[in-house]
């Protein structure tokens, strides 16, 4: 009798879990099919996409599409730009959030907790709010098509979420490590650098991925700030493409591709660190 | 330690330096644009101070800028209603999934928030093309072509392709911060339910949901922030068409200062947009205190 129920018992569960993988096996597709969709086109030809299929099979695959996509693209300039703007932003996004969340856990101001919440106000305002008086003001100062047009907003909206990640942190690691360097006579400067830069080391890498993530795929700044081709970034090659060839539709399959390739790449490398950083509130509060 | 840890001096080069990159990124531009709201600057003409006409001017006769925050709580209501609790079940099949297909899955869901809107926007541009986007070959292929349209153009069905294509956008971020949720239920209290035989809809309704409501809160929240802040997706689609049917308050400040010019009406918006978002976080810690106490 035992035997039968739990012959039935594992009939059932085997059935849910059936369930469950095509359940995600579906839902998994939907998200990541226009991915395939998208790779498919870019070897087809300009012509076949306007056929009745819904993918094409590459019978003969036009590698020729990434050669102009990759030339007319400027995908190798405008990589290495968005490279550029990305890594200043996350150096002076970690720098402050270090300094900013150590003198916000440690050290003991008045007004400590107020400027605090004012800080973490920035996460609130969207960025968007900020193009047009930016736009004047760089306009005024000459800053427009620089790289420190885009460098400088991209790290201000960037520092209050690196706060908030580093003083949550900075408030969970014990104080004793820091109390003997005092009594060894170190100063703060050589304490944050030596003794609490190594031991934040999880959350500089979390907030430096959030940075990353934030900020490599912005577009509107970029597009209203800068209007030459010595500092565009990225997103840039799809849109210049797509208005200049018009017609060059698997070519324009082709750089999207090409486009997505870095953030997929870092991706890869630091989906770990990439899901921290996503979950670091949630898992707070 | 006392003293050191409240050398006046000292805390004042920490905090200064990287207050000033907040104040240059963000108060300035925002004291600045208060300032010329007040005005009628358009381009570079010269400034006339013209009081709060701005101000009046938005909320007594400016139709698209309400209409583009319907748009925006309409958005809001969707990822709240739909967006979310596709993401707690899926964030609860991930757990239950287990092993190696877990890790897989879960990055599988994560990649439309890895690549550029710039990409996954020109990707919906041609799925939804009339003549050869992929939605209406599938119609046509299971013989629904009744049902084929121009998705983009037509006034009833724009907006809400555009919250469909923010909701898949946006859903991987949302299941990932629900899956730490889920994660952070200690194995305590799951072996309890196993114990208890509570299993199924059962635990979710008493023990997984009301484990999870801490992170709802937040994730609401910030949910109502980003349908505010949506722009990109807008501007690259359909750049709020057509007419205003896909308007939301980002692509219409964009429009207002960068295709008309109007610098003081725009900034005039952008103050109302930074003071509704400021009144939405204000509601939220309202929120946290209520459920603290």
């Amino acid at each position: 009798m035992r035997n039968i129920s739990n012959a039935a018992e594992k009939r059932k569960k085997k059935f849910g879990r059936l369930i469950l993988w095509t359940i995600l096996i579906i839902f998994a597709g939907l998200q990541f099919f226009p991915m395939v969709w998208i790779v498919d086109f870019s070897l087809a030809k300009d012509t076949q996409l306007f056929g009745s299929d819904i993918l094409i099979w590459p019978e003969s695959p036009q590698w020729q599409n990434y050669v102009m996509a990759w030339t007319n693209g400027h995908v190798l300039r405008y990589s290495l730009n968005s490279m550029f703007v990305v890594v200043c932003t996350i150096v002076i996004t970690v720098f402050f959030s270090l300094t900013l969340g150590y003198a916000f856990t440690r050290m003991r101001w008045r007004h400590s907790k107020a400027v605090l919440s004012f800080v973490l106000l920035g996460m609130m305002i969207p960025i968007h709010t900020t193009l047009l008086p930016n736009f004047l003001i760089y306009q005024k100062l000459h800053l427009l098509d620089t790289p420190l047009a885009l460098i400088l907003p991209y790290s201000a909206f960037s520092i209050p979420l690196g706060v908030f990640i580093m003083t949550g942190f900075m408030e969970s690691l014990p104080v004793s490590l820091e109390e003997a360097a005092v009594i060894d006579g170190c100063g703060v400067m050589r304490i944050i650098f030596q003794i609490a830069f190594p031991l934040t080391k999880s959350a500089v890498a979390t907030i430096a991925v959030m940075t990353f993530i934030n900020n490599w795929n912005e577009f509107i700044m970029a597009s209203t700030f800068l209007s030459t081709p010595t500092w565009k970034t990225l997103p840039f090659s799809v849109y210049e493409f797509a208005g200049q060839y018009t017609s060059r539709y698997a070519v324009q399959f082709a750089v999207m591709v090409l486009a997505s390739i870095p953030a997929l790449v870092v991706y890869a490398l630091l989906n770990e660190q990439i899901t921290k950083g996503v979950t670091f509130g949630a898992v707070k509060e | 330690m006392n003293r050191i840890m409240s050398d006046k001096r000292m805390i004042a080069c920490l905090v200064v330096p990287g207050l000033l990159v907040i104040f240059a990124g963000i108060v300035f531009p925002i004291t600045m644009s208060v300032y010329l709201s007040l005005t009628d600057q358009q381009g570079g003409a010269a400034v006339e101070f013209i009081g709060l006409e701005n101000y009046v001017q938005i909320f007594k006769a400016d139709k698209t800028f309400w209409r583009s925050i319907f748009h925006s709580l309409l958005l809001a209501i969707g990822l709240i209603c739909v967006q979310h609790p596709a993401c707690i079940l899926f964030a609860i099949l991930l757990d239950k999934i287990g092993g190696r297909a877990e890790k897989v899955f879960r990055i599988l869901l994560f990649i439309p928030c890895i690549i550029s809107i710039m990409v996954t926007s020109k990707m919906w541009i041609n799925i939804l093309n009339p003549t050869f986007g992929m939605l209406n070959k599938i119609l046509q292929a299971v013989g629904l072509s009744a049902l084929c349209k121009n998705w983009l153009s037509d006034p009833n069905y724009v907006l809400w392709c555009i919250i469909f294509i923010v909701m898949w956008q946006g859903f991987g971020y949302g299941m990932l911060i629900y899956y730490a949720g889920v994660k952070g239920i200690s194995s305590d209290i799951n072996e309890a339910c196993a114990i208890d035989g509570a299993q199924g809809w059962k635990k979710f309704l008493y023990v997984t949901f009301p484990l999870l409501i801490p992170v709802i809160t937040v994730n609401v929240t910030l949910a109502i922030i980003s349908a505010l802040k949506e722009m990109e997706i807008i501007y690259l689609i359909t750049d709020g068409g057509p007419g205003t049917c896909s308007q939301f308050v980002a692509n219409y400040l964009y429009q207002i200062a960068f295709r008309n010019y109007q610098y003081g009406y725009a900034n005039a918006i952008s103050v109302v947009f930074v003071i509704i978002c400021l009144f939405v976080t204000i509601l939220y810690n309202m929120a946290l205190k209520a459920r603290d106490a």
